[in-house]
């Protein structure tokens, strides 16, 4: 048997949480689709507390907000998606900093800050062998061959 | 109820810390050691946080609660801090694993179950797509920085302190004066968590709120419309230059 009030209490401080986690995400993060990302997880958040309250008055107006809430969601996905794809094709990075040339006119520009390079690995030292012998015909599609493309 | 607050309060500015140390700033030498250290400092302010938790029944069930809830929150800490987009969307979907399970503890089979297929199965899917198309070699320089990292983890964790603080205290308080009355198990088992449970919401969806289900599948179809309108123009401006 639960204590009922215990549990709304619970979730709702959970739903808080995520709620305050995505925000947090969607404030701070750069890359468009993790800030989309962020604010699915605000959505979650305010699920979960109006599925607690639906439980403690025993009532299904709090799932049914939930269900909406979820086919609004699909909607928001399939548009942002497009949206995010179509910008993507535009400037070719993800960055949300690239648009900042729709700000106001009073408002000053964004500038990159300077980012130390992040710690590269350093490459393996391969064997080194003295050539000998026949030099082989390579095929032409070994010598077309771009692994990064 | 002086030791409540300032156990939130702890724990609030305890969290704001490590998601503060978690989130990318651009930092190159000691950013793992800074990380391991946020996310100690987050386990012990969710430590914290779950110790004032008012108990909801046997070890059992609580121990189940704590580690859905546990699984949400740092899934969801984790999909927010990490550089790497892709890692962001896979810890998301383990923080909707998570809160699928909390639904389904607290007795919303239907909304757990719809939650797995369309976040998890639909929603991510699309996530991870677009981020294979888009950037498939994975870190950028962009994903190495934030926004104001420390004002946006000052903001999110106020609302976190003020909410969760608000409605410990208030429900609290109106427990004991016996203002708030939880539904009575009985009712409960007639309604909300009736064996028929899908049957119930069913009925409910499809008579009290039909109209409503009108309105929504008329969205959907405008934003799969809409979708496929913005994608078909951008096709069009690339083959006319």
């Amino acid at each position: 048997m639960y204590s009922e009030v215990a549990l709304l209490q619970n979730y709702l401080v959970v739903g808080a949480l995520l709620f305050g986690i995505g925000m947090i995400g969607f404030l701070s993060r750069r890359n468009m689709i993790v800030m989309f990302l962020a604010a699915e997880m605000m959505l979650q958040g305010v699920s979960l507390s109006l599925v607690a309250w639906s439980r403690f008055h025993n009532d299904f107006g709090g799932q049914m907000l939930v269900i909406f809430i979820i086919a609004v969601a699909a909607c928001e996905a399939a548009i942002v998606l497009a949206l995010v794809l179509m910008l993507f094709r535009r400037t070719g990075n993800l960055d949300v900093a690239v648009w900042g040339e729709l700000r106001e006119d009073n408002q000053l520009p964004f500038e990159e800050p300077q980012l130390p390079e992040p710690p590269t690995e350093p490459s393996e030292p391969w064997p080194t062998l003295t050539t000998a012998g026949v030099e082989p015909k390579l095929k032409p599609e070994q010598t077309d061959y771009r692994p990064n493309v | 109820m002086i030791e409540l607050y300032q156990i939130f309060t702890l724990a609030t500015v305890l969290g704001a810390a490590s998601m503060w140390l978690m989130l990318p700033r651009g930092g190159s030498g000691g950013a793992m050691r800074q990380r391991w250290l946020g996310a100690l400092l987050g386990a012990v302010a969710l430590g914290l946080l779950a110790s004032r938790f008012p108990g909801i029944g046997s070890v059992v069930t609580e121990s189940v609660f704590f580690i859905l809830a546990g699984v949400t929150v740092v899934g969801a800490a984790a999909a927010v801090t990490f550089r790497n987009p892709l890692y962001c969307a896979l810890w998301f979907g383990l923080s909707l694993m998570g809160s699928a399970g909390l639904l389904l503890f607290i007795g919303a089979q239907f909304l757990a179950v719809a939650t797995v297929a369309v976040y998890a199965g639909a929603i991510l899917v699309t996530f991870i797509f677009v981020l294979m198309l888009a950037q498939p070699e994975g870190k950028a320089a962009y994903d190495r920085t934030s926004w104001e990292a420390l004002v946006s983890v000052a903001t999110g964790s106020v609302i976190v302190g003020i909410l969760s603080m608000t409605v410990s205290s208030v429900l609290t308080a109106a427990q004991r004066s016996g203002e708030l009355q939880a539904a009575a198990a009985e009712s409960l088992a007639q309604r909300v968590l009736a064996k028929q449970h899908t049957a119930l919401l069913g009925a409910e969806l499809f008579g009290r709120h039909l109209v409503a289900v009108e309105v929504a599948g008329v969205l959907l179809t405008a934003a799969l419309i809409g979708a496929a309108v913005i994608v078909a123009q951008t096709n069009k401006r690339e083959i006319s230059e």
